[in-house]
């Protein structure tokens, strides 16, 4: 229990490592607690690195910096940056660190996140990635009016990027390999409306696109596609990532596209715990194990982690859910939609606010929405119970959602 | 002096149960919750969206930026630091709703 633990190492410098931080002082747990971060900054949030931060608001605008040091000082929270821990050694009870330490921990958190997936063979400064904030500094530094920018993935980071770019004056073409962007999130039907976001902002969408290779040569960067080549003057590649899960290998923790954890948040050594885009999770609601890459799920994890790592037995169970925001438009989704689920609109997805929601065998399994983020509160609850509205209330637009939930 | 701003009917908040409404230049959201009626300022602390545009469940209203929920009468955030503003409100006999945007004081 929690009075046997006198030191906590919170690994990574992002959105989980700074809930768990705020949810064990909150908790009460008054012993040694340490964030380590590999990156120089201290830690920040990632959604403004393709949004508000990249179109330059200043950080304290758009609240980047998730724990700052007015807060650690207060609450003796130790950060240490520009530093990578190495391995999770049980019987040292401690984690190591790349300057030589060994931080002594009863408890450990791994909220490692993850690395952009690259394109291979394709090299230059001006072929870029977006994770970090430094990634970010640089690219905001070259995007101007007249700069043509072609980004590769149509995906939740290309389309901010481009639609931030746009917003910024620059030339943007995005290159997507299936039919519509987001496919495999949303399906076809959802993704082609999306697709009218990026051409109402006369950005260059090419669906269907494959890339063959991507080659800088001097001040430009040629895209060799199935349909012919792309010449700009900056590359985004926005192409997924890939789990930092080297440490829980290393400490001999089951991995496997990520680091393993149950619904606790526990890895397989009782101590350790794993949260946010590292940890592969079994999630009670859907009964299988997933990788979510959204902030949502990396705070709530990092609660539940820090409540279990004090002995809560706490799991997390919530539907998932995300929001982006392109192009002045707010899309939400909660839930996890399948191939096979039937398709029920409400509003029409032609216009600009409507929300589709994903039926199977009478249960919602999720819903995504365009400007009408009040419906995915509705999902939420509805989701979370396993319940539904019946189709054609969820399809008549008139009907009172709220109320229809409440009245169940 | 405590100053008291007339708003809106009551019956504004009947069919549609909240809305947003101008006083000195501050945005207020108001909300009819089970016949109650709650006013907050309307721009979220989290990231300004509008609360007026989200939804009302189970008692809390919900953000439509980022599904915060928000207790009415405190404007306390569940799961989440930070505080919404609340305001006072009065409802009259002939059904006129006022608000009133400081801290109720103790009249002088």
């Amino acid at each position: 229990m929690s009075e046997s633990i006198r030191s906590i190492v919170l690994v990574g410098g992002g959105q989980a490592s700074a809930v768990a931080a705020r949810t064990l002082r909150r908790k009460g747990y008054d012993g040694r607690l340490t964030v380590v971060g590999q990156e120089p900054d201290r830690p920040y949030q990632r959604p403004p690195l393709s949004k508000e931060y990249l179109g330059g608001q200043d950080p304290d605008e758009c609240g980047l910096y998730l724990l700052p040091e007015s807060w650690t000082e207060e609450h003796d929270v130790e950060v240490r940056t520009g530093v990578t821990a190495l391995k999770v050694s049980a019987p040292d009870g401690g984690v190591l660190l790349d300057d030589g330490t060994t931080l002594d921990a009863d408890r450990v958190l791994l909220a490692t996140g993850g690395r952009p997936r690259r394109l291979p063979d394709a090299d230059g400064d001006r072929i870029r990635y977006l994770r970090s904030k430094a990634d970010c500094d640089a690219l905001r530094a070259d995007l101007a009016p007249g700069v043509r920018l072609t980004v590769i993935g149509a995906g939740f980071i290309g389309a901010e990027v481009a639609s931030t770019a746009r917003d910024l004056g620059a030339e943007v073409t995005v290159l997507e390999m299936a039919e519509a962007p987001l496919v495999r999130a949303l399906g076809p039907r959802l993704g082609a409306a999306c697709a009218r976001l990026h051409a109402g902002a006369d950005v260059d969408l090419r669906c269907g696109v494959a890339v063959d290779s991507v080659t800088q040569r001097g001040e430009e960067v040629e895209v060799a596609t199935s349909g012919g080549p792309v010449v700009s003057d900056l590359v985004v590649v926005g192409i997924g990532m890939v789990p930092n899960d080297e440490i829980a290998r290393d400490s001999g923790l089951e991995c496997d596209n990520g680091v393993l954890v149950d619904e606790y948040c526990r890895t397989s050594h009782e101590h350790v715990f794993a949260a946010g885009d590292v940890a592969n999770h079994f999630h009670p609601l859907y009964g299988e194990r997933m990788r979510v890459e959204h902030f949502d799920n990396a705070s709530q994890q990092g609660s539940v982690a820090a409540q279990n790592m004090l002995g809560a037995n706490k799991p997390f169970a919530d539907p998932h859910w995300f929001w982006s925001d392109q192009y002045g438009a707010n899309l939400q989704q909660v839930g996890h939609a399948g191939p096979d689920d039937e398709l029920v609109v409400r509003g029409d997805l032609e216009g600009d606010s409507w929300s589709a929601w994903h039926l199977r065998d009478g249960a919602i399994r999720a819903a995504f929405a365009l400007n009408r983020a009040e419906d995915i509160a509705v999902a939420r609850e509805l989701i979370a119970f396993g319940a539904s509205l019946p189709a054609e209330v969820l399809a008549d637009d008139t009907t009172d959602l709220e109320e229809a939930l409440e009245d169940m | 002096m405590t100053d008291w701003h007339p708003v809106a009917m009551v019956k504004d908040l009947e069919a549609r149960k909240k809305k947003a409404v101008e006083v000195g230049g501050t945005t207020i959201a108001l909300f009819n919750i089970k016949g109650t009626i709650y006013a907050l300022n309307d721009t979220c602390i989290h990231e300004q969206r509008q609360l007026s545009k989200g939804a009302v469940l189970f008692g809390k209203i919900i953000c439509p930026g980022h599904q915060w929920k928000f207790d009415p009468a405190t404007g306390e955030p569940e799961g989440q630091e930070g505080c919404q503003p609340t305001y006072p409100v009065r409802v009259e006999d002939d059904g006129t709703v006022s608000v009133c945007l400081e801290r109720v004081e103790t009249p002088s």
